[in-house]
């Protein structure tokens, strides 16, 4: 469920940050507490709260004293801001490197993107 | 607060170091580790740390005191040995029972509770309990003591997957609800490293590791690929373990923070995470033979 | 107040308690009495004779071997559990010492009772005697409460005294204790044959006043008792 390759509380991070991305959780609407992320994801509450503070430091969520975490106005639009910075890291930098083994042009790979996009 | 706060403590039985100069600071209200292998010394340092045996020297402090002949600290402590005997005729309910007078935050709905999630037969004799079973009995004093310092020692033995699956999640939700200190010390890593925040790691009486689990979990990686790429990348780590078969490899280096797996991959090396599990095997594998030495 | 819970640990088992020395003591008073009907068949004069001789009987010894194992497993099974909870070993001695002092007040009072009756009903009508020995006192009644008690409270603190040894010092104080005491035995024998008068001597060491045995068997329960409380805050539960 969780990404085994980095530390926990950044695996939390990300899975809400996909969350506020598909819809799951809407702008100024709550998302889960610590200790319900925790039983949940069957973590440590410190660890899943670690998770959850790393996206109040970010911007993403706002926390509101007494009643909890919710996220924050203009989250989605922060979160795509930043996906698009590391999509070429992440998505392109691999896809070129495998292309290069299989001899695939970049102009032949635009080509099969847009083939693969208009289905 | 540190809940725990030992320096160079030792205990020798003859001429063996079964504890040996160990120091360790335990922050309080958080889920500790404690691991090693069979024979490191985890029993024995939480015998110490209890006062069921005596240090042979060095100092503790457990919740601010010394523990020994301390009714006000091991009140508070709860120690769920594994090999906890019972004198004859005792029964679960017995058990439970007299642990409910000793300790003063005890929760008679949680044990209760606790009973019937694992069936466990309260009135049958402790004798005739299954090792499962027997577990079980400590696992609910353990939880339903509500102790400020909880020390589980292998609480997993003999538990089939269902209990196992109980234990954790009532334990999570019973630290969530009512945060406190817990030293776990298991064999499966595995099962509870999403609950440990910080580890201790035992090896023939010593400190091996202390580090928080985050730091850990990114602290080995595993590049696979082609041998002559493996073996020119991790040239300048420390290799914990490596396989070949033919003309390819795997290894386990340890890191240098998150750059390494971004190199490894720049490298055309296949990177995979590696769980504490199989990072406890490999360091402690790669000291036995150093130690042997 | 958490000594207390020490004594309820006892409460459990009541059987290892108080059931097994009661009922061992029991069985050897049937048996008694069993020997005491068939031999008061033969006869008014064997019958004398008997309640006679039977003043040497030990059979009420009966009874103090599942009290030394009471102390025994006071040490070896209780010990541990309430250590394992977190139990002092000071709130451990203070609670096992007053189970200790309340059994043998239970067991002496019983005793005591027992000659009585014994003695009154002409040994419970069948001419044996079972309390009424020579080892429970020949004297007045509350003389045989103090003496059966000291003895029990001894023999209680002998065995916890023991097994504290044992897990202190290991097997070894076993073989020690041991030989020292067959050793002892071999000199006092040894003394008899060989030394002129050392006979005389030990017989007339045995036959103390009555108060002065008693002084005798307190100091060794005080000794058993101080050399426990010695142990127990030293013993360490493996």
């Amino acid at each position: 469920m969780l990404d085994e390759s980095k530390p926990l509380f950044i695996a939390v991070a990300e899975q809400i940050e996909e969350g506020i991305l598909d819809a799951t959780y809407v702008e100024d609407e709550p998302v889960p507490s610590t200790n319900e992320l925790a039983a949940f994801l069957r973590i440590n509450p410190a660890t899943a709260g670690k998770g959850l503070n790393r996206l109040v430091d970010a911007g993403v969520l706002v926390k509101r004293r007494g009643v909890g975490m919710f996220v924050a106005p203009g989250a989605v639009e922060l979160l795509r801001r930043r996906r698009r910075e590391a999509f070429t890291r992440t998505y392109l930098v691999p896809l070129l490197r495998e292309a290069a083994r299989l001899d695939i042009p970049p102009h032949e790979l635009v080509q099969m993107i847009t083939k693969e996009a208009s289905r | 607060m540190n809940a725990i706060e030992a320096r160079d403590l030792s205990k020798h039985y003859r001429d063996v170091a079964a504890i040996d100069e160990v120091s360790i600071s335990l922050e309080e209200n958080r889920v500790h580790g404690l691991l090693g292998r069979n024979g490191a010394g985890k029993t024995t340092l939480m015998k110490l740390l209890t006062a069921q045996i005596f240090a042979s020297s060095g100092s503790m402090q457990v919740l601010g005191e010394d523990p020994v002949e301390n009714a006000g600290v091991l009140s508070r402590t709860c120690f769920i040995q594994e090999s906890q005997k019972y004198p004859d005729g005792f029964r679960p309910r017995d058990v439970l029972r007299i642990a409910q007078k000793l300790y003063p935050a005890w929760d008679q709905g949680l044990a209760a509770d606790l009973v019937a999630d694992f069936r466990l037969p309260e009135k049958r004799a402790i004798r005739k309990l299954s090792r499962g079973q027997l577990s079980a009995v400590g696992i609910i004093i353990g939880l339903a003591s509500r102790a400020p310092l909880t020390f589980f020692d292998e609480p997993y033995l003999g538990l089939d997957a269902v209990a196992r699956r109980l234990f954790f999640d009532r334990l999570l939700a019973d630290y969530a609800e009512h945060p406190r200190t817990i030293v776990l010390s298991t064999h499966h890593i595995d099962e509870v490293s999403n609950l440990l925040e910080h580890v201790v790691l035992l090896d023939q009486g010593r400190v091996m590791l202390d580090e928080e689990a985050d730091a850990l979990q990114g602290a080995a990686i595993e590049v696979s690929g082609r041998l002559a790429e493996v073996e020119e990348f991790t040239a300048r780590s420390e290799v914990l373990h490596e396989a070949r078969i033919g003309a390819l490899a795997t290894a386990t280096i340890l890191t240098d923070g998150e750059t390494t797996a971004a190199a490894a991959r720049a490298a055309g090396l296949d990177v995979a995470p590696v769980s504490l599990q199989n990072y406890i095997v490999h360091r402690t594998t790669a000291a036995a033979p150093a130690a042997a030495r | 107040m958490r000594y207390r819970t020490v004594i309820d640990m006892h409460f459990v088992n009541r059987m290892q308690a108080y059931g097994w020395p009661l009922l061992v003591m029991v069985i050897a008073l049937v048996i008694v009495l069993s020997i005491g009907a068939i031999v008061g068949t033969q006869g008014a004069e064997v019958r004398a004779e008997m309640y006679e001789g039977m003043t040497w009987s030990g059979a009420i010894f009966s009874l103090l071997g599942p009290l030394i194992g009471y102390g025994f497993v006071s040490m070896g099974q209780y010990f541990p559990l309430a250590l394992g909870l977190g139990v002092t070993r000071r709130e451990f001695a203070a609670g096992q010492s007053l189970l200790f002092l309340g059994n043998a007040l239970a067991y002496a009072l019983l005793v005591t009772l027992g000659k009585t009756v014994e003695a009154a009903t002409g040994g419970f009508g069948l001419g044996i005697r079972f309390f009424d020995v020579f080892y429970t006192g020949t004297g007045a009644s509350w003389q045989t409460f103090v003496q059966t008690f000291l003895l029990i409270v001894a023999v209680l603190f002998l065995g916890a005294a023991i097994t504290s040894a044992f897990l202190r010092f290991g097997q070894p104080i076993l073989w020690i204790s041991g030989s020292l005491l067959g050793l002892l035995g071999v000199a006092i024998v040894a003394g008899i044959v060989l030394v002129d008068g050392f006979g005389g001597r030990l017989l007339e060491l045995l036959t103390l006043s009555w108060g002065s045995w008693m002084g005798v068997i307190a100091a060794v329960g005080l000794v058993a008792a101080g050399t426990w409380v010695l142990l127990v805050r030293r013993t360490q539960v493996r």
